[in-house]
């Protein structure tokens, strides 16, 4: 009889009584102290159980299971070694800032030259320098193609949220004060500076903890009124392979544009346009001094 | 909206010339990610072996990813194949550490955790699911959880209502006892220090 009745109380808290159950249960209720002190105990377990549990969803998302989720295999388990963040000491910026700055007014000209499948041809945008040299052409475009899938799949994780995105550190007060918190759980050297995107109507909300490259990265959330724009997200992460021009790729429907530059790889990921990408891209090299 | 409207198209292309995906079943399952992580999480008890379990989960999604039923719940249908996989495992090998410590990686978070005692409540819950027979712990995640009603958990581990009912009912109060018992060790730790 206990056991019955401890069946109904937790039926009764997962709201799955019928009506008539339901007045049965609440006048029992109503008679007897201890049948409410059992409720109460059983709700609160149930609460912390969710607690616990819900740290989890928060987690980024290994890159390997992204990867079998789009039905490919990860080229190399070395991805997901965290490593510590290292800064290139003699970077080579490979694009003046002024030419860089020429770019937006370029951008449609752009999108006709890279439409024709340069997903696949960046290996002729890399810059290898002495140390990447190591590297073969064809493992460093697996690599690069790795870090974009993931990159994608976080954007579209975002999108799937809807109105909740995943965010470790949501920006509820003063943006900068988020941002300055996700810096901190991420290598000395990974700090990121204030970035405002206010001007392009995106608003920021919050930052996520992700891998880019092997390394933490943070994924920065910004969201728009405007739908025909949708999120956006901005990855900034540490680097270890050689500076490279913004480049355009794209994974199914996400855009992405994204560069390397003195030990930091960026990556823009949105279903905007490449035009809007490439004038928000140039703000942020403005701003974090990143091309 | 377009890009969502974008997002919907059953378009079918080939990825990194391994296996066919559709760009509406691919968009679903990355989205699902984090909560088949949960539950794995939950049913294995450390990280390794969620995400080891997660990714058979996906290879085997989308291997039979034909035989998913447009217009059901999607995430109902991969609880089912972890579960499924997760059951296939725990018969050909004891993977599971039943009765022992908490894994180091078992909250597999950086986050710091800032009050003790809340820790200590979080971990002693995680205690509690770990000693729960797996009947009663896929209960408990299905429907406390991840929130799927008694029916739609019912249909995922492929027994009556009533079935998951008990099961739950078992768990949900051998849960409730174990934190108790978990507070009560607390409060003596605690009376002990203070003398």
């Amino acid at each position: 009889m206990q056991q019955r009745s401890d069946d109904r109380l937790v039926a009764y808290l997962d709201g799955e009584l019928e009506t008539a159950q339901r007045r049965e249960v609440e006048a029992w209720l109503d008679a007897d102290p201890a049948a409410r002190r059992q409720l109460a105990a059983l709700a609160e377990s149930a609460h912390l159980l969710r607690l616990a549990f819900d740290k989890v969803v928060h987690e980024p998302v290994p890159d390997r299971l992204i990867a079998a989720a789009r039905g490919e295999k990860t080229p190399a388990q070395a991805g997901a070694q965290i490593l510590p963040f290292r800064r290139r000491a003699n970077a080579q910026v490979v694009i003046s800032r002024r030419l860089w700055m020429g770019l937006p007014v370029a951008a449609s000209l752009f999108g006709l030259l890279v439409g024709i499948g340069a997903a696949y041809l960046g290996v002729g945008k890399l810059v290898l320098d002495g140390e990447a040299s190591k590297q073969t052409a064809l493992e460093a475009v697996a690599a690069n193609n790795v870090w974009l899938d993931n990159a994608a799949g976080y954007f579209k994780l975002v999108v799937s949220a809807g109105d909740n995105p995943p965010i470790d550190v949501p920006a509820t007060g003063d943006p900068h004060e988020a941002l300055q918190k996700i810096s901190q759980k991420l290598p000395q050297e990974g700090r990121l500076p204030q970035l405002n995107l206010k001007p392009w109507g995106l608003d920021f909300r919050g930052a996520r903890l992700v891998v880019a490259e092997g390394r933490p990265a943070a994924e920065l959330v910004y969201t728009t009124d405007n739908k025909a724009i949708g999120p956006l997200t901005l990855i900034i992460g540490s680097s270890r392979q050689p500076d490279i021009s913004p480049t355009f790729d794209r994974r199914q429907d996400v855009n992405l544009l994204y560069w390397r530059h003195q030990g930091r790889a960026y990556a823009l990921v949105g279903q905007a346009d490449i035009g809007y990408l490439w004038g928000i891209a140039n703000d942020v090299a403005w701003q974090l001094d990143a091309i | 909206m377009s890009s969502r409207q974008g997002l919907a198209r059953p378009s079918l292309r080939l990825v990194s010339g391994k296996v066919p995906v559709s760009i509406r079943f691919g968009d679903q399952l990355i989205a699902v990610l984090p909560r088949l992580r949960r539950f794995a999480r939950g049913l294995s008890g450390s990280v390794a072996d969620a995400d080891d379990l997660v990714q058979a989960a996906c290879e085997r999604a989308l291997a039979r990813q034909h035989q998913f039923q447009e217009g059901t719940r999607f995430d109902s249908w991969m609880f089912r194949i972890v579960q499924t996989i997760w059951i296939d495992q725990v018969r050909s090998r004891d993977v599971r550490k039943e009765g022992g410590d908490i894994a180091e990686d078992r909250l597999g978070s950086d986050e710091p955790v800032r009050r003790v005692e809340a820790r200590l409540a979080l971990d002693e819950v995680w205690r509690a699911v770990d000693h729960l027979p797996s009947d009663q712990r896929m209960a408990l995640l299905l429907v406390t959880v991840e929130g799927l009603s008694y029916k739609e958990a019912a249909e995922v581990v492929q027994v009556p209502v009533g079935t998951i009912m008990s099961r739950l009912s078992r768990a949900r109060i051998a849960l409730q006892l174990q934190l108790e018992a978990g507070r009560g060790a607390l409060r003596s730790t605690k009376d002990a220090a203070a003398q």
